[in-house]
Order: structure tokens, then C-alpha cells, then sequence
């Protein structure tokens, strides 16, 4: 358990360290792309390194919100049932989220 | 059997607010504002990859008034969370951690964040208007 502990520590402020420079370069790349139709979404975000780190960004973002989200779910939620059955709910919902923007940007890339 | 009457912890409406209690629960609040816009980009990506209907739905969405108050508040959840959490591992590399650095570097958070926000608005519309 402690060890565990140490781990989320660890993880949670790699994750916020590698989410800095990754979220600002989304947000430049979205204020510089504003009313973009679908066709030019594929030129911008379809190309190999703008879709490899959307797809960094995806899975970083996941991984940050799953530990930050478990943290307030343990804070605040103690019978054990509802306990056991959020932490899986944030766990199962991260992944799917992950998994459905990292097919989208595939899908933009095939298609781009 | 009733319970033993032993004395409880101070609960937190007996504190009263102060600015570093106040940021941090502001950094959990915009952690989890962040991670449901997380849910909301996500959306938006799938529809820019498989929809031509979903896709101008999401459009129609952040160009309408609730979805630029949304974005306002994203924007300001995302700079807020960002600032305070480089704030965070300040803290954890053993950095700023007297009371009056923490005040001044808590302050120029909430400062900072309300400019960045705004002014990344600003630059949106602008930048909208000459698209």
C-alpha cells in the first residue's frame, strides 16, 4: 500500500511534468486553426508528429486524470461498495475515453 | 448500543477561508472540470474523424453562447491548473514553501490565470473574426 502510494506520487507529477508542454502546444494548435472544417482538421492533426503528440497528449491526459479523479473519489466516498464500484467506473471510463480519441486521431491520419 | 462520545476532529466550516486552503480546493475543482472538457474534446475528435452531422452539431456548440461560457471557463480551469501545479512541484522540490512566497506565488496564480484566460479568449475571437 505505501509502496503504492509512492507510486501515484511519482506518476502523477511525471505525468503533470510531461502535460506542460503538451497542453500548450494543443491549445496553439487549436487558437491557430479555429473554424477549421473537417477536411482541414485532417490536413493539421492527420500529419505523423502533430498525430503522434495528440496521441501522447491523449494517453498522458487520461493517465493524469485517472490518478488526480481516484484521489477525490477516496477523499469522498467511503462505503465500500459505492468506493469499489467508482474507482472501476473512473478506471474503465479513462481507458474507453483514451482508446475512442486515440482511434479517432488513427482515423484522421488514414484519412488525411 | 449507543455510540461512545468521543471527541470529533474540527470539521472545515469552523476555519475560516484563507487563500491557501482556498487554492487548493480550487486546484482539485479545475482538475475535475479539466478532466470532464477532457470528455468534450474527446467528443469533438471523434466527430472531426467520423461525422459530417456530429461534426457541425460540435461547431454549432462552442460558437453558441453556452459554449463560449464553457470554453471561458475551460480556459481559465486549464491555466489555473497548470500554474498551481507547477506551484505543486515547486512545493515537492522543497521550493517556496514559506508563508509569504506561498502567498505571493498563490496570488500571481489567480492573477496570471484570470489574464491568460481572458486574453486567450480574446485572441480566439480574434483570431476567429479574421478566419
Amino acid at each position: 500500500m505505501s509502496r503504492d502510494a509512492v507510486r501515484h506520487w511519482r506518476a502523477e507529477r511525471i505525468s503533470a511534468l510531461a502535460l506542460i508542454p503538451l497542453t500548450l502546444w494543443f491549445v496553439v494548435l487549436i487558437l491557430s486553426h479555429l473554424g477549421a472544417d473537417r477536411a482541414q482538421i485532417q490536413g493539421w492533426l492527420g500529419r505523423p508528429i502533430p498525430a503522434l503528440l495528440a496521441a501522447a497528449l491523449v494517453i498522458v491526459t487520461f493517465y493524469h486524470s485517472a490518478l488526480g479523479v481516484r484521489v477525490v473519489i477516496e477523499d469522498y466516498v467511503h462505503a465500500p461498495a459505492r468506493l469499489r464500484a467508482l474507482l472501476s467506473l473512473n478506471v474503465i471510463a479513462s481507458w474507453l475515453l483514451a482508446l475512442l480519441a486515440l482511434g479517432a486521431i488513427a482515423t484522421l491520419v488514414v484519412a488525411g | 448500543m449507543t455510540p461512545a462520545e468521543r471527541p470529533l476532529s474540527p470539521h472545515l466550516q469552523i476555519y475560516k477561508p484563507q487563500l491557501t486552503s482556498v487554492l487548493s480546493i480550487v486546484h482539485r475543482g479545475t482538475g475535475l472540470a479539466l478532466s470532464i472538457g477532457a470528455v468534450f474534446i474527446v467528443a469533438w475528435l471523434a466527430a472531426a474523424a467520423w461525422s459530417d452531422a456530429a461534426f457541425a452539431l460540435a461547431q454549432e456548440f462552442w460558437g453558441s453562447l453556452i459554449g463560449q461560457l464553457f470554453l471561458l471557463g475551460w480556459s481559465f480551469s486549464f491555466y489555473f491548473h497548470l500554474l498551481n501545479g507547477i506551484r505543486h512541484l515547486a512545493w515537492d522540490s522543497g521550493f517556496g514553501l514559506d508563508l509569504k512566497t506561498t502567498y505571493a506565488t498563490g496570488w500571481s496564480v489567480v492573477v496570471l490565470s484570470l489574464l491568460l484566460a481572458v486574453a486567450t479568449f480574446a485572441a480566439g475571437l480574434a483570431l476567429r473574426g479574421g478566419a
